[in-house]
């Protein structure tokens, strides 16, 4: 063939343009596999339900290695994972409440073993009180002996309501639960896989993954062991599922029975204090298809805001989920490669007044003591009244995650349809009406009725507030400031063991933030009813809310529950007891690349759902 | 001296237990195991309330509690000490057994660096007494002394990490560059050398043409991306290292050693390819270990074969060559590492990290690019920690030098008519090292206690990082563990300080204060 001197030379210049395209273009960077996410605390061990591994890390590495019935979902509603399986109420009687479990056909472990009813059979043996004590393994509620199986599951909802052993059907796919009355959020406390054979291998003490008619015939020892209450057996298997699966180094030499899961993930490899790495599991067929192109993901440990935002800005993290406070977010602003979204954890910020004395604690009669009358009744509306919530949101939370309006209350979660109702009709308004400054003069109109001096001699509260945190700090010089006002003058005292504080008689007024890790119909129950079993710090003895909570332990129709809601909140703000803030903010930033994460305000934060995302 | 030391073991025993004993106390009052629990809406709230304090003993009083832990301690004389499990689950004497050497690999480096650099420095800047360098050294060491690590760390960061990893996408150095790094360190070279006003102004072009040539090569060649010395470079350097160290060591005067370190310097570059045939087919601790054992063996050989009197100087000064141009060959083979490394996906071209001690997604079973992968994480921490670290060596060194230089022996030295060189190596510099010592073990002792701070902001987890998390998590045991250590370290390394000296200064006999 043969070319005109033109072709060539325009044959010449368009290959040197090709080239020089082709080294100028950036190359085409290969696709990411991989998501490094940000921990802020050392994970703790395999099996999150000890006393030692309880933590969020570890829910969050469960999440992407396990997958049950239901999990959270970031509306914080309970989703049912009908990949796992299906669940259903087949007896519901006043004495006489059923569910049967049942797991789908062909979903396998990790290492091929097929799931099935008996590999839920062990959430009783680790749950229930009645069955330990049967079997043998000791009573958990012991206070100088453990238990085999030395977890935390003992002596909740689970153990005080369950009736008699689990029912293995015939077909060893389901397994009904008996409760002894229908109890509010059953779907909760349902049965969550094991692998048994897995368990039942460590107790023999095998080192190596074991054939498939090995792992059958384990399963088939354990479920012998179940049923006959052989103590030999599970005891031992309490022992590796106590102290075996705590370990936080894990590499080529850990014992790869401990790794057997049926999530998204499995353990790879982990470095205590360092990082943890999941690897893709090719089995995986427990939870919702994986439509993402990951197959790493490292939860690496930074405890630094600052050392997460300069990492997440040179690449090495993919997603940060530090400190929330106003810096970071600046900081993290700034980055041009990173998307920032604004989000909350459920802990509720939140005033309490001191109304009585608490059982246990020491006397209080103060100037709040319901012991007054309409006199403590008053100052206690005035000193809600004169806690700018407004500056607070303004100057604290805003700036995080941009939310202004402060909390009306703690029954449910803001930004649903049933928080609305709620504050509408609850009461709260009298403390959030008007602006502060007329909050204020009404305030300071309360307190002049008893203490006509007030704005000269204020009236002394005693506060107590926590130390070691900025935030609550500022919180509270602000709220100081304003109390000035309206006639009080409160008086911090600052305590670094302030949680065994809370109730003590020197003080009228606490305020902190309370954690939930699950929503149930009983939200704010155990708080506010007389005696309840957490927090229980003002001496709060209501005969309202008590009788709207004791009808709370067993399921109603949402709105029915709602009415009692408002009747209990109402009662509450009438009482002027307590003063809801602000939910936590958290702060999240994720490489513009990576779609699909939605914190979560519950826990596990991020991982619940892994199978979305992608790049 | 036995007795003496018998002594001071025994007052070591005694520090150690009431130190330990009134921190336990004091970590038990102030901190409440239980506080999280206690804000918990959590239905099992209470079953946890019993657990943890079943596992934790709480209902034991703090003094009491505190035999309990000692009863675990001493089992070291038995060989089995118990240090307890951590609130983590993990017994305390595995997460110390990982966190000690960590924390060593962290501030070790930096810590011997800081020392050498300072030393050097200080004592140039002794011998240049109020000069430019002087002055702008003291200037720095002030400045370096007064900033704080996270402040530092950040600031390193920021530009030697991110923006020099988004530099190296597109490895264009800027004119402005060019010319400033020449007029630096054309002023830095100056000033130390420079003496009149011809010799400040020819040093200072040279220098400045030097490195601001060597940049544009930098950026005109994209070395920075596939960067190597070759064997030619190496000979160049080899040859320089073995003209100073023989100056230093035994003045060029000595004929004899002058041919051994050259020799050695020749050798290194003949052994150049065998040493990167042995890198590339048998890489591994191991390998490199023979061969810096060889490299000493043939440097004393030569030492010995161009020596016939005083050999032991002779000796030394080879060996000294040998190692440094050893040590070029291996910075070498790192270079060459440093594309590949760049190339693997983990790595993503961003080659700075500015957290962690290794890169987690990194899984290559290549030794060089796993070692190398150590080195890029050690650089930005030891950077820190050195700058830090030098600041208080360049002074120290300094005003022990100029106060030895004025005794009396320093004087009768010159008198003697010895040259300066000898003056200044064998008289004076070794009687700075006595009270260097102590600073010396000081910091050595404090090294292993960790440095919090730089563990933190670089997210290494040593020693610090246990104690802060003993403390956060209201961890007794944990931090009772990292306390043990520390506190035996301390004192331990104060008693080897006080026998150092008695060995280092003839005049200083322990045990005969009475």
């Amino acid at each position: 063939m043969k070319l005109s001197p033109r072709a060539k030379f325009a044959l010449t210049v368009g290959a040197s343009v090709a080239l020089a395209i082709s080294l100028l273009a950036p190359a085409q960077a290969a696709t990411r596999s991989t998501v490094v996410l940000h921990q802020t605390n050392p994970q703790t061990g395999l099996n999150c339900s000890l006393s030692t591994t309880n933590s969020t890390v570890c829910t969050e590495a469960a999440s992407l290695t396990g997958m049950g019935f239901n999990y959270y979902n970031d509306k914080k509603k309970l989703v049912r994972n009908t990949i796992f399986g299906s669940y259903r109420v087949v007896t519901n009687k006043p004495n006489d409440f059923r569910v049967r479990y049942t797991v789908a056909e062909g979903r396998v472990w990790s290492d091929g073993t097929p799931i099935t009813g008996v590999d839920l059979l062990l959430s009783h043996v680790t749950g229930s009180d009645e069955y330990s004590k049967a079997a043998g393994l000791g009573d958990p509620a012991s206070e100088t002996e453990k238990p085999a199986f030395n977890g935390l599951l003992y002596t909740s909802t689970y153990g005080k309501n369950i009736a008699g052993d689990p029912v293995l059907s015939s077909d060893q796919m389901s397994v009904t639960l008996r409760w002894k009355t229908p109890i509010a959020d059953w779907d909760l406390y349902g049965p969550g896989p094991s692998p048994v054979h897995a368990l039942v291998h460590l107790a023999e003490g095998k080192t190596s993954l074991q054939s498939a008619s090995a792992n059958l015939a384990a399963k088939e020892r354990f479920l012998t062991a179940f049923k006959a209450k052989d103590s030999v057996l599970l005891k031992k298997m309490g022992k590796v599922w106590s102290e075996d699966y705590s370990i936080t180094t894990i590499n080529k030499d850990t014992n790869p029975l401990l790794l057997i899961s049926n999530g998204g993930f499995i353990v790879e490899s982990a470095v205590p204090r360092t990082s943890m790495t999941f690897k893709l599991n090719p089995r995986y067929n427990s939870g919702p298809k994986m439509d993402g192109s990951i197959d790493t993901v490292v939860f690496k440990l930074i405890t630094d805001g600052t050392a997460a935002t300069q990492a997440l800005a040179n690449g090495e993290l993919d997603l940060y989920a530090g400190q929330a406070t106003a810096d970071v977010v600046a900081a993290l602003n700034k980055i041009s490669s990173v998307n920032v979204l604004g989000g909350e954890v459920a802990v509720y910020e939140h005033f309490d007044l001191h109304l009585d004395t608490v059982e246990g604690e020491s006397a209080y009669s103060g100037i709040f003591s319901v012991k007054g009358g309409a006199r403590a009744k008053a100052l206690r509306q005035a000193f809600l009244l004169g806690i700018p919530r407004d500056e607070i949101m303004e100057k604290i939370i805003a700036p995080i995650n941009g939310v202004k309006e402060p909390m009306c209350t703690t029954w449910v979660s803001p930004g649903t349809a049933e928080y609305d109702k709620i504050c509408a009709s609850n009461g709260s308004s009298f403390y959030s009406r008007g602006t502060q400054e007329s909050r204020n003069k009404k305030a300071l109109a309360l307190v002049k009725r008893y203490y006509p001096d007030a704005v000269k001699n204020p009236v002394k509260v005693n506060v107590l507030v926590p130390a070691n945190n900025t935030r609550r700090a500022a919180m509270f010089a602000i709220t100081k400031a304003n109390l000035a006002k309206v006639g009080f003058d409160a008086v911090g005292d600052v305590q670094s063991g302030w949680g065994a504080l809370l109730g003590n008689g020197k003080y009228d007024a606490f305020f902190f933030g309370w954690s939930s890790g699950s929503i149930t119909q009983r939200q704010s129950c155990d708080v506010f009813e007389t005696n309840g079993q957490a927090n229980y710090i003002m001496g709060l003895s209501i005969k309202r809310i008590d009788s709207a909570c004791n009808s709370m332990f067993v399921p109603l129709k949402e709105n029915i529950l709602l009415t009692k809601y408002i009747l209990a909140d109402r009662a509450l703000f009438a009482e002027a007891a307590t003063l809801p803030i602000f939910v936590f903010p958290a702060v999240y930033a994720v490489n513009k690349d990576l779609k699909g994460i939605k914190p979560n305000p519950l826990s596990p934060n991020l991982t619940w759902n892994y199978w979305e995302w992608n790049y | 001296m036995a007795a003496f030391i018998l002594r001071r073991l025994g007052a070591l025993g005694v520090i150690l237990f009431g130190s330990s004993f009134i921190l336990y106390n004091l970590a038990a009052i102030s901190a409440d195991p239980l506080e999280e629990l206690r804000l918990s809406l959590d239905p099992s709230r209470d079953a946890q309330i019993t657990a943890l304090t079943r596992e934790l003993q709480l209902d034991v009083p703090p003094p009491l509690r505190y035999f309990l832990w000692l009863r675990g301690v001493f089992g070291i004389f038995v060989g089995q000490p118990n240090f307890g499990t951590g609130r983590d689950g993990a017994a305390v004497i595995e997460s110390l057994s990982i966190a000690i050497p960590v924390t060593l690999r962290l501030v070790l480096a930096a810590t011997i660096l800081a020392a050498i650099l300072g030393i050097m420095i200080g004592i140039v800047t002794a011998l240049r007494q109020y000069s430019r360098f002087d002055y702008s050294m003291t200037f720095v060491a002030f400045l370096l002394f007064s900033l704080p690590i996270f402040w530092v760390a950040v600031l390193l960061k920021e530009y030697l990490a991110i923006s020099f990893n988004n530099f190296l996408r597109d490895p264009i150095i800027p004119i402005t560059w060019i010319i400033g790094i020449g007029l630096v360190s054309g002023l830095f070279w100056a000033s130390i050398i420079g003496r009149n006003r011809k010799l400040f102004w020819t040093t200072y072009a040279v220098a400045f043409i030097l490195s601001s040539g060597l940049v544009t090569f930098f950026g005109v060649t994209g070395w920075l991306l596939n960067p190597s010395l070759g064997p030619i470079v190496i000979l160049g350097l080899s040859i320089g290292l073995a003209f100073g160290v023989t100056q230093l060591s035994v003045g060029l005067i000595n004929k004899a050693a002058l041919r051994a370190s050259l020799t050695m310097a020749g050798l290194s570059i003949v052994a150049f390819y065998p040493a990167n045939w042995v890198f590339d087919n048998y890489p591994g601790p191991l390998g490199i270990f023979l061969m810096i054992c060889g490299l000493i063996t043939t440097a004393v050989f030569v030492g010995l074969a161009f020596s016939k009197i005083d050999r032991v100087p002779i000796v030394r000064t080879s060996i000294i060559t040998a190692v440094l141009s050893g040590g070029l060959v291996l910075v070498d083979k790192f270079m060459q590492t440093w594309k590949p490394y760049m190339e693997t996906e983990a790595i993503n071209r961003r080659p700075v990290p500015t957290v962690g001690e290794r890169n987690d997604l990194l899984n290559s079973t290549d030794f060089w690019i796993s070692s190398l992968d150590i080195v890029t994480h050690l650089f930005l921490p030891t950077l820190a920690l050195t700058l830090i670290g030098f600041a208080g060596y360049i002074r120290f060194a300094r005003g022990t030098l100029l106060e030895v230089l004025n005794q009396d022996y320093i004087r009768t030295a010159r008198a003697k008519g010895l040259t300066e060189r000898t003056v200044i190596m064998r008289h004076a510099f070794r009687n700075t090292m006595i009270p260097m010592t102590t600073i010396l073990v000081a910091d050595f002792a404090g090294v292993v206690g960790g440095a919090f701070i730089t563990e933190t902001v670089f997210a290494w987890s040593g020693m610090g990082t246990l104690a802060l998390q003993g403390i956060r998590s209201q961890d007794l045991n944990l931090l009772m563990g990292v306390f043990f250590v520390t506190a035996t370290m301390a004192v331990l390394a104060n008693f080897v300080a006080d026998l150092l000296y008695s060995v280092l200064d003839p005049r200083i006999r322990a045990g005969s204060g009475e």
